[in-house]
């Protein structure tokens, strides 16, 4: 729901700048000598629209937030929640470090007893 | 509605700045726009010299652009703060964001456990094997004081069922060297990393 409010902002921006655009390429073709009056006309109208349409969006914004602000700081947070889950993870980073642990002296096991059957069987 | 008398007086006139900054710069653009447009405008009669008039519609026309560019720049900016006040004071987005997080974390959280306990139920079960195949064997070195996880399984059920007998390969092991420092122990051998501390008596 914030992500929907922050995306419609954003597309106001583009709006407004739609709006500066529009006004510069009316005032470009009004600058020629011979003016293309169908182009003059597209142009007239998206700049109206997006006029309109940035201050539309504005308003409800404003509206909106007039119903919802109440002036107190928000004292939410994700903290708890955070601390369980990086314990967690903690737990399960040290088994796998324990794991590691053993897997590597089980392979120097094995190591040491392939060297002592080498050795015997060199002996006979 | 009471919600709009309920605000602070700041936040009220905060809000109240918002609304005149829009139609403000909404007017300007408007109004600097027309004027551009009817200034483009060629008349015949002046009322002074054609080359005059053309400075002086040239130079108003760059003023009336820059107040179109300046009302632009100034929407851009309302559009900021409200960006900001609306992240901070947007409580229903805000709770929605917060318990979203919270359900994310609880949810990884429960996966990792539930994962590390299946770890922990399949290497239970293969040290239970392992230390069964050890502890009958000729190479082990059994210590009194040091409780085989079979034999701890094994005394575990005879509690529950007292009238089942114990009897086991290394039962025949359970000599009177310290039956309560074996006692202590299964505690400890049972939870690998000991999170309690039993001393021996």
């Amino acid at each position: 729901m914030a992500n929907e409010r922050l995306r419609a902002l954003e597309d106001v921006e583009k709006e407004i700048a739609t709006v500066m655009q529009c006004a510069g390429n009316i005032v470009l073709e009004l600058s020629k000598d011979k003016h293309n009056a169908s182009l003059l006309d597209r142009q007239l109208v998206q700049f109206q629209a997006s006029v309109n349409r940035v201050e539309n969006e504005l308003s409800g914004q404003i509206r909106y937030l007039t119903q919802v602000a109440t002036g107190q700081p928000h004292e939410g947070s994700t903290y708890s929640a955070r601390k369980d889950c990086q314990m967690a993870l903690n737990r399960a980073e040290y088994a796998k470090v324990k794991l590691g642990e053993l897997g590597r002296t089980c392979e120097v096991m094995l190591e040491q007893q392939q060297q002592q059957q080498q050795q015997q069987q060199q002996q006979t | 509605m009471a919600t709009q008398r309920g605000l602070p007086q700041s936040k009220e006139s905060l809000l109240q700045n918002y609304n005149k900054r829009l139609k403000d710069d909404i007017r300007s653009i408007l109004d600097n726009f027309t004027e551009i447009i009817k200034t483009a405008k060629i008349e015949d009669e002046t009322q002074v010299s054609r080359a005059t008039q053309a400075e002086q519609d040239h130079y108003e026309m760059h003023v009336r652009a820059a107040n179109i560019v300046r009302a632009g720049e100034s929407l851009m900016k309302l559009v900021s703060d409200l960006k900001q006040f609306l992240i901070l004071n947007d409580f229903p987005s805000v709770n929605d964001a917060i318990s979203l997080q919270n359900q994310q974390l609880r949810s990884l959280q429960d996966e990792c456990d539930k994962k590390l306990t299946s770890l922990r139920d399949e290497i239970a079960i293969d040290l239970y094997e392992l230390e069964e195949e050890y502890y009958s064997s000729s190479y082990s070195q059994w210590d009194s004081t040091d409780l085989p996880l079979c034999e701890a399984y094994r005394r575990r059920d005879s509690w529950a069922s007292p009238g089942s007998s114990c009897s086991s390969t290394q039962g025949d092991r359970e000599d009177a060297e310290g039956p309560p420092s074996q006692e202590a122990n299964p505690q400890q051998h049972l939870n690998g990393h000991g999170t309690s501390s039993i001393e021996k008596p």
